[in-house]
């Protein structure tokens, strides 16, 4: 509810119950370096966007689509949209670089903007950050520099309001993905955290004026009751589920770690091993000079001794940043609980 | 000698029955070669014939011929080749070259192939055309050639002096190619006919050497025969009478003999007689007067009118009919046993012939039981495969055999019986002795245990020819009886234990329906159930059940006896709800530990007692050792094939064949059966009471356990159906009762688990099914008032003991025990208070979020501890001091970690 009323954008002329803006605060306002700073949404890529997802996806399945647009100053401009199909194994051999050219070809016939600026993905109880998504991500944007992935959460928008957000990767990431490289050493050098991973844009949802005019008649119009979802005091359902989604992460996270200190300790003993070794050969060295014969010949140590492989970090930032995402949600989700329990607490009292 | 006699002693026993020594060897002897087809018998004398000369010459000339051919088309690199393999076949027959000279046809080949090289050799305009593979064959072929030939030199010029000659000399040899032979000295590529002739003479000629033997063979084996028919001319003489009268022989047997058989009876023997005259006089003459003490004999078929007629006739020859030629005419016939070509079917009868005779003369009980032995013995041999099973008229016989021969043996005390008692020391006739006959009643009585297990197998259990065949159990317990009571009397301890365990395997599966009678009678009118005992047979099938046992435990040497024996009792104890006998017999037997060891059919024994052992425990209410017992049998899944109650479908490759035949016979017959369902109902049923409590008491803890794979594993099935009808199998049943269940709802659970249905599939087939059925309606209402309490206990600030008595219908006491149980193995964190007589719920069970909150922390912790192992690493050599900080710390923080938690409780608690 908070976060409704900070977040009603500049740009917005209205905000309406239905497509309730929802630039979030939380976004870096900073975005920095980047020439986008502000992605503004067409009110009728937002309906597309759920009304694919209520049509097609249920559950833990993901829908997904391209974003259409065009980039006016420093403001990326999403005028329209598209979905993919949904995969089925029976038809695998899909072309979907083909569907999208060929989608993209018949819009710009009948006049829209063709710029693909980026796609959009549905989640399931804010669980995105995904190696699958940063892959994709990257590719978009490595080859178009503004795209950016929506990500749109049909839960949290069944509960009062809309929750559509903006990423793109840092360009930090950018790089580190670039050359492919996730060693400890290579995430340290491009001094990559969790938190460094991805940016929020800030989101602007933008409609014509005829259709806020709309929206005010049919604020008007709409009975109470239709506005109560956003009122609800149950809590447990959606609590727990995000907990027991934290605590798979958590897990892996565990197993993660148990994994990189285990290779920590084979280094370190292949160290002294190393050093071992480097020691008993000077000494045998040194035997040999005062025995007056030749020192043996100097040996290849990296052969003898492989450093072990170390493991990809990439995994276990992600599952940082998956944890971060959800420790963020059960954050706001609680701080507005509790308000509304304030709230239902002030109201019980004022009755009584 | 009979193939299905597997174990020694079986063939002992029967080896000595056949005859004296002297008639057994050659029985023996042979037994080797009979399971041979026929065909294979002359394939015998064969390779015999061939082993020493033909067969090494058919391969040289099968190898010539090759040459011969090679040399055809010019292709001298298979000459050389099929050169070398001669000259290595050559060496292996050099002991017959040595014995038989050098063959003609050897020293042919060597000269022409020697010829057609020189010929190659000068043909330059040939050599040049010849590839270069050819030409360097040719080349080493001929210095071969020159070089081995010289070895033969003498007989290659003798041969080519005089071809002629020598190719008759073949001819003589080879009848066949005496015209090819002229034609093939001339020259080397010479007709393909006569090249095929000359290959296949020798073995023509081998093919026609062995027919002669073999009619030698056969006739030698006829005379041999007739010398035998004529030793004693009376059997071919029966034999034919037999084949005349075929179909009056049965009928004769039922008239006591018809006079015009008895003509032709009379006939054959006198002819007999005068063989055996000659041949047994000194014999005879001592077995004459002995005769005459046995004529006192009684068996039954004797006392028709016809052998009286007879009496005196025999008594005028009496000299000739003896006991010496009727034990030599046994042998004969038995000598014919396993035999190839030897028709059992007229051998049994053979037999019974024999018998009569001897009992139409008065030979005495000695012999008829030697020869009843003897047909018991074909009989079971009549079959020539494990797999089948005897014939109905068969297997009449049989059982009619054996009553003779136990009549015979119970009328006559001084009747000695034992496989121990060998041929020589046998004694048939000698009435001043007590009468000694090798042979064993007890193994043909297992034998014909097996054979009745073997019908029922491969009867269809759901035909009404299987409940005539399930009639004659009763006649195969009365002779086990029988012979139980005979061996009692005479039987070595080993031989008791085995006719008990006979015993006891008929008796423990069956349901002593008379017992339980009595035992329901009795506290109501004892007198009455004196009467009733009076009238029922003597003794109460637990008792005896328990006296033989005791006998085997007692004596018995064998480990398998032993642990059958337990078994059954074990059984026996639970199909009578003596649980808590057969619970202690089987944990003092301590068979779970080593009955991975046993044979497959004990192991078979061993399922099937605890699974009855487990249907006793749960008519008992004991549900948690009902699950114990039936666990590893249901929780692999294949409890009909643990049981031997049929054989899984798997893919072939699992198993081949002969596996399956071998299971097959493993098989139990139908009438042995549990009930798979009924297991599986109990299984099921007992699984639901304890996991659904157990279940809503440890719903929200991670470290939960199945109790029983297969009923979550069925809660599963049911809940991923699309849409739930009304139930309809049994598990269908119990799934809808659980779920019924898990909602304290103990009518809508106790109606699935006991209807129409389920009464109709399962419980009806209890004894005792009354009193099960309100056992489990009570285990519904104690499990389910659990369940609500787990499930509900929470929402509850205080219940009234009352109102929960009246949910459950359950007595307030009963409530107020289960309560308190409850509270004592903190599951049910509350208190009674007794005036109001309510449960006062303390409300310290941590709510789902705070469950998962502490799930939570829990796991934190852990990767909190892991991270800090990595610190750790970087730290290095110090580590120590970090260590000491990061232990103060980790208290501190588990400190706040409890300390939250309260808080939350207290939370909450307001």
């Amino acid at each position: 509810m908070a976060s409704r009323k900070e977040g009603t954008g500049p740009a917005t002329t209205s905000s309406s119950s239905a497509t309730g803006a929802a630039g979030k605060g939380k976004g870096k306002g900073g975005a920095g370096d980047s020439a986008v700073k502000q992605v503004q949404i067409d009110g009728l890529v937002v309906l597309k966007i759920i009304k694919h997802y209520q049509e097609e996806g249920q559950g833990t399945e993901v829908v997904q689509g391209v974003l259409l647009g065009l980039v006016v100053e420093d403001r990326l401009e999403i005028t329209n949209c598209f979905p993919f199909p949904q995969h089925t194994e029976d038809d695998a051999d899909f072309d979907e670089v083909q569907y999208q050219m060929e989608m993209m070809r018949s819009l710009r016939h009948v006049n829209i903007d063709h710029l693909h600026v980026g796609w959009y993905q549905s989640t399931y109880y804010g669980s995105f950050v995904t190696r699958a998504l940063l892959d994709s991500q990257f590719s978009y944007q490595h080859a178009i520099e503004e795209s950016v992935v929506l990500i749109y959460d049909p839960i949290k928008t069944a509960q009062g309001s809309l929750s559509l957000k903006a990423y793109r990767l840092t360009p930090k990431l950018m790089e580190v993905c670039k050359e492919k490289d996730f060693s400890p050493e290579a995430l340290k050098k491009g001094s990559i955290t969790f938190e460094h991973m991805f940016e929020e844009v800030p989101i602007v949802i933008k409609n014509s004026h005829l259709i806020n005019v709309l929206m005010w008649e049919l604020e008007k119009k709409s009975a109470v009751a239709d506005k109560h979802e956003l009122l609800s005091l149950a809590s447990s359902n959606h609590l727990g589920k995000t907990l027991q989604l934290l605590m798979d992460r958590v897990d892996e996270m565990s197993q993660d770690i148990v994994k990189y200190n285990t290779y920590m300790r084979n280094t370190s003993k292949q160290q002294q091993q190393k050093h071992q070794y480097q020691q008993r050969r000077q000494q045998e060295n040194m035997q040999r000079q005062s025995r007056g014969e030749p020192p043996l010949p100097e040996e290849d140590l990296s052969k003898l001794f492989k450093p072990p492989q170390p493991p990809a970090r990439m995994d276990s930032l992600l599952i940082a940043g998956q944890i971060n995402t959800y420790c963020q949600n059960i954050k706001e989700f609680t701080a507005q609980n509790l308000g509304k329990l304030f709230m239902a607490q002030a109201l019980q009292e004022y009755n009584s | 000698m009979s193939r299905f006699f597997t174990t020694g002693s079986d063939s002992e026993s029967e080896s000595s029955l056949s005859g004296e020594e002297l008639v057994t060897k050659p029985v023996g002897g042979n037994y080797g070669k009979q399971p041979l087809l026929l065909s294979e018998d002359e394939e015998d004398t064969k390779r015999v014939v061939r082993s020493a000369k033909d067969k090494r010459f058919e391969e040289l000339t099968n190898l010539i011929r090759t040459i011969r051919n090679a040399m055809k088309i010019r292709d001298v690199t298979k000459c050389l080749e099929e050169f070398e393999l001669l000259g290595k076949a050559y060496g292996k027959a050099k002991s017959i070259v040595d014995k038989e000279g050098v063959p003609r046809f050897y020293i042919r080949i060597l000269a022409d192939l020697e010829d057609y090289l020189n010929e190659l050799w000068e043909d330059k305009e040939g050599k040049k055309k010849m590839n270069k593979n050819n030409a360097k064959a040719l080349s080493t072929l001929r210095q071969k050639i020159r070089k081995y030939n010289r070895d033969f030199e003498s007989h290659i010029t003798n041969y080519k002096q005089n071809p002629e000659q020598s190719a008759d000399e073949d001819a003589e040899k080879n009848e066949e190619d005496s015209e090819g032979s002229s034609d093939g000295d001339e020259d080397g590529v010479s007709a393909a006919a006569f090249l095929k002739k000359k290959s296949e003479a020798p073995s023509g000629e081998s093919r026609k050497f062995l027919k002669k033997m073999e009619d030698e063979d056969e006739d030698s084996e006829d005379s041999e025969e007739d010398e035998e028919w004529d030793t004693g001319s009376a059997s071919s003489d029966s034999d034919s009478e037999e084949e005349e009268g075929k179909q009056t022989v049965l009928a004769s047997k039922f008239l006591k003999k018809a006079p015009a058989t008895e003509e032709e009876k009379k006939a054959a023997e006198k002819k007999r007689e005068d063989k055996a005259k000659k041949k047994h006089d000194r014999k005879s003459k001592r077995l004459d007067e002995e005769e005459e003490d046995n004529e006192g004999g009684e068996w039954e078929r004797v006392r028709g009118g016809v052998p009286l007629v007879k009496k005196p006739k025999m008594f005028a020859k009496g000299t000739e009919i003896t006991h010496a030629v009727v034990i030599k005419k046994l042998n004969e016939i038995l000598q014919a046993r396993g035999k190839k070509g030897t028709d059992r079917a007229s051998q049994i009868e053979l037999l019974q012939l024999l018998v009569q005779i001897a009992s139409e003369n008065n030979l005495g009980e000695g012999v008829a039981i030697k020869i009843k032995f003897n047909i018991i013995a074909s009989l079971y041999d009549y079959n020539p495969n494990l797999a089948t099973y005897m014939k109905p008229e068969m297997w009449q016989k049989c059982l009619d055999c054996i009553n003779e021969l136990m009549d015979i043996l119970f009328a006559n005390p001084n009747i000695f019986v034992g496989e121990n008692i060998l041929e020589e020391s046998e004694n048939l006739h000698n009435v001043d002795q007590p009468l000694r006959v090798r042979g064993c009643i007890l193994t043909l009585v297992e034998r014909m245990d097996e054979e009745f297990t073997k019908i029922m197998q491969n009867t269809d259990p759901h035909s009404q020819e299987y409940v005539e065949h399930l009639k004659d159990e009763a006649q195969v317990c009365a002779i086990i009886e029988r012979v139980q009571h005979y061996l009692e009397e005479k039987g070595t301890t080993e031989e008791i234990c085995r006719v008990y365990l006979r015993r006891i395997l008929h008796t423990y599966y069956k349901f002593d329906y008379k017992a339980h009678q009595r035992q329901l009678t009795l506290p109501e009118g004892s007198s009455k159930s004196d009467q009733d005992q009076a009238e029922n047979e003597g003794e109460d099938s637990a008792l005896l059940m328990e006296r033989l046992c005791k006998y085997i435990y007692a004596k018995d040497r064998t480990d398998r006896i032993r642990t059958c024996a337990i078994l059954c009792h074990i059984y026996h104890h639970a199909l009578h709800s003596r649980w808590y006998q057969a619970r202690d017999l089987m944990l003092m037997s301590h068979l779970q530990d080593n009955i991975q060891h046993a044979d497959p059919p004990v192991q078979i024994l061993y399922n099937r007692t605890m699974v009855q052992l487990g249907i006793c425990a749960f008519r008992q209410g004991l549900t948690k050792d009902a699950h114990n017992a039936l666990l590893d049998i249901q929780s692999s899944g294949r409890a009909k094939e643990l049981l031997g109650q049929g054989l899984l479908l798997r893919s072939l490759q699992e198993r081949n064949q002969e596996q399956e035949k071998v299971e097959r016979r493993r098989q139990v017959p139908f009438h042995l059966h549990i009930n798979l369902e009924l297991l599986e109902c109990v299984y099921l049923v007992s699984a639901m009471l304890l996991e659904i409590p157990y279940m809503a008491a440890h719903e929200s803890d991670a470290r939960r356990r199945m109790i029983s794979k297969q009923f979550h594993h069925q809660l599963r099935v049911g809940e991923r159906q699309p849409l739930l009808g009304p139930p309809e199998s049994m598990r269908e049943h119990v799934v809808a009762a659980s779920k019924a269940m898990k909602m304290g709802d103990w009518k809508t659970c106790h109606s699935f688990i006991i209807n129409e249905k389920m009464n109709g599939k399962v419980w009806d087939l209890f004894p005792e099914a009354d009193k099960v059925r309100t056992m489990l309606v009570r285990k519904i209402q104690e499990e389910s008032l659990r369940t609500y309490l787990f499930t509900y206990s929470s929402v509850y600030d205080s219940i009234s003991m009352e109102t929960l008595s009246d949910m459950f219908e359950l007595d307030l006491p009963t409530v107020h025990s289960i309560i308190s149980k409850m509270i004592i193995n903190e599951e049910l964190m509350a208190s009674l208070d007794q005036p109001t007589q309510t449960v006062v719920m303390h409300r310290t069970e941590p709510t789902a979020q705070q469950n998962l909150a502490l799930q939570l922390a829990e796991k934190l912790g852990s990767l909190v501890e892991n991270n800090e192992r990595v610190f750790d690493h970087k730290q290095g050599t110090y580590g120590g001091y970090f260590r000491d900080q990061k232990d103060g710390y980790r208290k501190n923080e588990g400190y706040m970690r409890r300390g939250g938690y309260r808080q939350q409780q207290s939370q909450t608690a307001y």
